[in-house]
């Protein structure tokens, strides 16, 4: 690559970054008073403005040949905070561009473009409407920070702003409890991973020496600041000296590995920390399909994709399990939940336990491209979800909807087309599909060979790895077409709130078009780019179990087997619109069948794992910040009392026993104590300023003295 | 007028303005007056600055008379890296005092002048480079301020003010005893300039000294067990003044009972004095302690951290939130030294300077609310983001700078000693394990801050408007000025730390160099 050509990479993707930022600080510096209605297209012509130079960027891109862009990366550092006892000697901001970051700008642009255009529609009428976009293009802003992050330093500076953000975000409307409540859980929940984040953080830096630049091994040809050690160099260097392998890796790589984890758990709302997510729904629409399907929880795929190379083979298990538990918890859920923006919720969290689950068995290329996929059609479903709570007057139970889809023809189509993708539809005995079919396909085949290549160790429950997505992957559809059936099809179930619904205004429809067009249109055979410059990222590492069994080109064989060649879409998206047309009428009879109805109760009561939190986590860590209180109001501060009151106390005896057994010598000393305290006393009761006064002058008499003996006796 | 002329007419300047306060013709005079005193020290300090080089690790502007020659007492002041950031943030954060206090008409004579005592107290602190001088600018900053809190605070401010001096006193006490002992048991390092230990070691000389002070208190010296006790005794001395559990119980008293701006100054300045003293007396004087007790102070460190934080959350009352905020932000300093590493002290320094920043922020937030509420129950708020949305918007900057956020100056101390903690497993091969516990129990205790702060923030800002707020006079402009100053200050040392390491860093070469050297003992002793 031509040095012109990657200053000015360099150059696009950082204004891309900074513009949001820019944007942001303009609306909120001019308030409300001078831009309130013109905030939300100065929102989004900046929003586009960064688009385009994400555009521009990947165009210029591609134009290198992908022999030469392979392992290409292109770093710029700039110091940030001296750390001069180690060898790096600074942590470092900055921009890498590689195949992945190229990709992600593109994909991040876009969808908050749209979601900028889409907002104002949705947000029209609000009266905070300028902050509303403020807060948008801040958020913008940190994740596209964290996708062009060179370094662990960077990614974790934009992760807690990430956080931040979304916290205004979902507490958008904060006069109400309901985003109160969840922005502050959001918020804490991701601190509790970034704790986590943090103690991987640290061992690697101590570890590495401050070496904690990005790009992947490998990867060092095309810098534009010279070579520079990056951390897996850093790391490989020192495996080999401490004489340890790929294959007996040390135990603090695994504790590294997992601990930067744990902020993608915080994040990307996994297993155990993955109770935020749903309530977040109490942000605005708008915020949910950014925030809660595209980005923000991408944002913790994207940190296991790039830390990729240091998961060791334990990690990579841990990082498996957790996605598994995810995605299955996650699908059930979904299954029963009434309220539309939840059903997408827990949907997205089934879905981002596929990508996990696809990172930690070693199909990195399909995780990282279903992060894509994923991304343009929940962000589309959101959108229209939005636009039928829109319709309905901000009713979002979805057993008060029915026959929408005769008000709202074009969301209806854009929703069908997503709830395709995430079907992964495909025409059977055929690899030709919808965007979806890919990346999930891709997974699925993934994990098939992780779980026969760990067969050796975890017996049969290694097919769990497997069975588990693939089962899900049937539930999948199944529930989506469950929420389409009951909000688009059958005959209206509140003809008041059918009567008054309409078709959303042109600027949410046209995002929810474009997104729609996207789901297809990323498809491999179609817009082939997306795919290979996710495969082309993907870093050389030999680390993972089963990753060598997976023939990336052969992958669909694998899985037509269990998806049945491409029926079980079609099956499943049968059964689950024949079954809600007429409602819940069919399912709340199947649901009240024992065995089935005890299932019933425990997903639509999310496992408990809130009742569960709210009682042992916080209820526990309240009652001990209660104690810590008391403990230190009675005990520490009592003892410290305690030594006064004892102080006093043996003043009082040495007082008294002077008054009563050195008395008569001494009365008339007593008698002058006495009165010069009445005088003392009289200062005190009232005269502040005379009180002050002695003092002050007792004080000035001090240095005085100090200033006359330096120079009478000083030198 | 040279540089140390300079310097030690800063000093006096706050007092000679405050003697002019006390004769002023009014207190609005007073007031003017105070504002002017701080605004002149400011400027000197600024001068200071500009003339101050930044590659020269050593003490500049020195000067140096012998005061009480029998005990070899000198009066010397001086200015280094460990001191320069925190003189201008005090000088700097004074003029905001002022601002703050511009209310307060009780005695505003007497108020402003025990200020301006209390500016010359805390600057002398910083600037004295003997000890003996320090220990008397220690005390004099001590007095003011328990008149001022006794004098002008709330219900309880006699309890809250003896509590405070007499706790401090007991810290001094300590130091006293230090003192007399290093002057009973130093000998002639250079046999000219006899019990040169009355001088605090200054960076400068540390590698010259630090041999000889080794020899004689360190491990193996002849007077081991004293060096032991010297270095406790002093630790607990600033402890209290930081303060460290469990030694803090003063401060949630003082703060609760100080007004407004006595607050901000306790918390912005006072509180660092005990810092300070820490990397400028504690360790450079017994480093061979600091290394066989790390593990003892590094648990301090994160109980205070935890435990401050834990104490935090469990308050109603918002102003000693914030105080036991301040217990937990402290507890990173304690951590960050007692692990000995460059960076871990580098992030103890930064986050004495950030907290004074943001404590003075946080405590100015809560006073603009209180002075209107006149009260301060977190579960009567609600609703001001709305009442007052350009308030709240300072808030959310000083709030969350104080809960540590990247491009607020809380996140770069907090992130630094984190990451000091973990580089120590390289000090402390034996005891790697004990390393990272402490490095996981800092890093939990970021969730803890943000339990506080988000659950106050939502008590306090967010909600309905309540209606008996509504009425509420709007905030001024000095008021807006004062969070604007703090606010601005945050990002900018948030996004550019380097402004104060830049000052530091030759300073702090030399001190760690010598730590290292302490940390030798470990190795002898482990192997």
């Amino acid at each position: 690559m031509a040095p012109q050509q990657a200053e000015l990479i360099l150059t696009l993707l950082g204004m891309a970054t900074l513009l949001p930022l820019a944007s942001a600080f303009i609306m909120i510096i001019l308030t409300r008073r001078v831009m309130f209605k013109a905030a939300g297209w100065f929102a989004t012509a900046v929003m586009a403005g960064s688009f385009v130079c994400a555009l521009v960027s990947l165009v210029t891109w591609l134009g290198v040949p992908e022999a030469d862009r392979r392992g290409l990366s292109l770093l710029k550092s700039i110091p940030w905070i001296p750390i001069p006892s180690t060898e790096a000697g600074h942590l470092y901001l900055g921009i890498l561009v590689d195949n992945l970051t190229i990709a992600m700008m593109a994909m991040v642009t876009l969808i908050s473009l749209l979601v900028h255009l889409y907002s104002i529609g949705y947000m029209n009428g609000d009266k905070r409407y300028n902050r509303f976009f403020a807060y948008l293009s801040l958020f913008t802003f940190s994740m596209l920070g964290i996708v062009i992050s060179n370094s662990i330093m960077q990614m974790f500076v934009f992760w807690e702003l990430v956080g931040l953000t979304s916290y205004l975000l979902i507490g958008f409307w904060f006069e109400k409890r309901g985003p109160q409540l969840a922005c502050k859980k959001a918020f804490v929940m991701n601190r509790i991973g970034d704790a986590g984040f943090l103690i991987g953080f640290g061992i690697l830096f101590y570890q590495l020496g401050g070496k904690l630049l990005l790009p992947a091994a490998g990867g060092a040809s095309g810098m534009v600041e010279g070579q520079v050690v990056t951390m897996f160099d850093a790391i490989k260097t020192l495996i080999e000296q401490d004489g340890h392998s790929i294959t007996n890796p040390p135990l603090w790589l695994t504790a590294a590995g997992i601990g930067l984890f744990f902020g993608a758990i915080g994040k990307s709302a996994q297993f155990p920390l993955h109770t935020w997510l749903p309530d977040a729904m109490e942000g605005p629409t708008p915020v949910s399909s950014i925030v809660h399907s595209a980005t923000m929880v991408a944002a913790g795929v994207y940190l296991t994709g790039r830390i990729y190379p240091i998961l060791t083979p334990a990690a990579h298990v841990f990082v498996a399990v957790i996605g598994l538990i995810t995605l299955v918890i996650a699908a059930c859920m979904a299954l029963v939940m009434t309220d539309i923006k939840r059903v997408l919720a827990y949907s997205t969290l089934s879905q981002l336990g596929y990508m996990i689950l696809g990172l930690g068995a070693g199909a990195y290329a399909f995780a990282l491209f279903h992060l894509v996929t994923h991304a343009f059609f929940k962000c589309c479903l959101f959108q229209c979800s939005g636009s039928v709570i829109n319709a309905a007057h901000h009713e979002q139970d979805m057993r008060q909807y029915g026959g929408l889809g005769k008000k709202l023809p074009v969301t209806m189509a854009c929703y069908l087309v997503c709830t395709l993708a995430i079907a992964g539809a495909s025409i059977p005995w055929t690899e030709f599909g919808i965007s979806g079919f890919y990346s999930k396909d891709g997974i699925i085949a993934g994990t098939v060979s992780y779980g026969h290549a760990l067969h050796d160790t975890f017996g049969a429950a290694a097919n769990l790895f497997w069975l588990a997505p693939t089962v899900v992957a049937y539930i999948t559809v199944f529930y989506m077409a469950r929420s389409f059936a009951l909000t688009f099809l059958g005959k209206p179930r509140n003809q008041k709130l059918f009567d008054h619904a309409h078709e959303a205004p042109w600027t949410m429809c046209v995002p929810q078009i474009v997104l729609a067009a996207m789901a297809i249109l990323t498809a491999p055979f179609l817009m082939g780019f997306w795919q290979s410059l996710i495969v082309a990222s993907e870093p050389q590492v030999a680390w993972i179990q089963g990753a060598d069994h997976l023939a990336h080109g052969h992958a669909m064989h694998t899985t037509h087997v269990y998806l049945l060649n491409g029926l079980a879409w079609i099956i499943m998206l049968a059964a689950g619109i024949i079954l809600y047309i007429p409602g819940m009428k069919f399912s709340s009879k199947i649901a009240a069948i024992p065995g089935i109805n005890l299932l019933y109760t425990w997903a639509y009561n999310k496992f408990y794992f809130d009742a569960l939190y709210d009682t042992f986590v916080v209820g526990l860590g309240k009652l001990i910040s209660m104690i810590a209180a008391v403990f230190d109001k009675y005990i520490v501060d009592g003892i410290v009392n305690l030594v006064g009151l004892l102080g006093k106390a043996a003043a009082f005896l040495i007082g008294a026993f002077d008054i009563h057994l050195i008395d008569g010598s001494v009365n008339a000393a007593a008698a002058a104590a006495h009165s010069s305290g009445g005088l003392l006393r009289a200062t005190h009761a009232g005269r502040v300023r005379g009180y002050v006064l002695i003092f002050f002058a007792s004080a000035v008499l001090v240095v005085l003295a100090v200033v006359t003996t330096v120079m009478v006796f000083g030198a | 007028m040279d540089m140390p002329s300079l310097l030690n007419w800063m000093i006096y300047v706050p007092m000679i303005f405050g003697g002019l306060c006390l004769l002023a013709p009014s207190g609005e005079w007073a007031k003017r007056l105070a504002l002017a005193g701080s605004i002149v020290t400011l400027v000197m300090s600024i001068v200071l600055l500009c003339n101050y080089s930044f590659d020269q690790g050593g003490v500049q502007f020195e000067s140096s008379l012998v005061w009480i020659e029998a005990i070899n007492v000198h009066y010397r002041t001086g200015l280094d890296g460990l001191s320069l950031p925190l003189v201008l943030l005090t000088t700097a954060l004074s003029v905001l005092v002022v601002a703050a206090g511009w209310k307060i008409d009780k005695a505003a004579k007497a108020y402003n002048a025990l200020y301006m005592l209390l500016l010359t107290g805390m600057l002398g602190v910083f600037l004295a480079l003997d000890m003996f001088l320090f220990y008397v600018f220690f005390e004099i900053s001590l007095l003011p301020m328990y008149f001022l809190i006794g004098i002008w605070g709330g219900p309880r401010k006699e309890y809250a003010a003896i509590k405070f001096f007499l706790y401090t006193l007991a810290g001094s006490i300590c130091l006293l005893i230090v003192m007399l002992g290093l002057f009973l048991y130093t000998p002639n390092i250079d046999g000219a300039n006899g019990k040169q230990l009355w001088t605090i070691v200054s960076s400068s000389e540390l590698s010259l000294q630090s041999a000889a002070v080794r020899a004689v208190f360190g491990n193996g010296g002849l007077h081991e067990v004293f060096g032991k006790w010297a270095f406790w005794l002093t630790l607990i001395a600033f402890l209290i003044k930081l303060p460290a559990v469990p030694f803090h119980t003063w401060l949630p008293d003082a703060h609760v009972e100080a007004p407004t701006p006595i607050s901000m100054v306790l918390a912005g300045v006072l509180l660092k004095m005990g810092g300070y003293a820490m990397m400028r007396i504690t360790w450079p004087l017994f480093p061979d302690a600091a290394a066989t007790f790390w593990v003892a102070v590094a648990t301090i460190g994160v109980v205070s951290i935890i435990y401050g934080a834990l104490c935090a959350i469990a308050q109603t009352d918002w102003k000693k939130m914030v105080a036991y905020s301040s217990v937990s932000h402290m507890g990173y300093v304690t951590l960050g030294l007692a692990v000995l590493t460059r960076t871990g002290f580098d992030g103890a320094y930064f986050q004495m300077i950030a907290h004074g920043i943001t404590s003075a922020m946080m405590f100015f937030l809560v006073g603009v609310v209180y002075d209107r509420a006149h009260h301060r129950d977190l579960n009567r708020f609600g609703g001001l983001w709305l009442t007052w949305p350009g308030y709240s918007g300072w808030a959310m900057v000083g709030f969350f700078a104080g809960m540590g956020l990247p491009g607020l100056c809380g996140f770069i101390g907090e992130i630094m000693v984190l990451l000091g903690t973990f580089e120590a497993a390289a000090n402390f091969e034996h005891q790697v394990g004990l390393v990272y516990t402490f490095g996981i129990l800092a890093a939990s205790g970021v969730v803890l801050t943000a339990g506080y702060i988000l659950w106050m923030f939502q008590r306090v800002y967010m909600g309905l408007p309540k209606p008996e707020y509504e009425s509420f006079e709007p905030v001024r402009g000095r008021e807006y000025a004062i969070m604007a100053v703090l606010g601005i200050a945050a990002f900018v040392f948030g996004i550019v730390p380097v402004l104060i390491f830049n000052i530091t860093d030759s300073t702090f070469e030399s001190l760690t160099n010598m730590l290292r050297d302490g940390l030798g003992v470990l190795s002898v002793s482990g192997s």
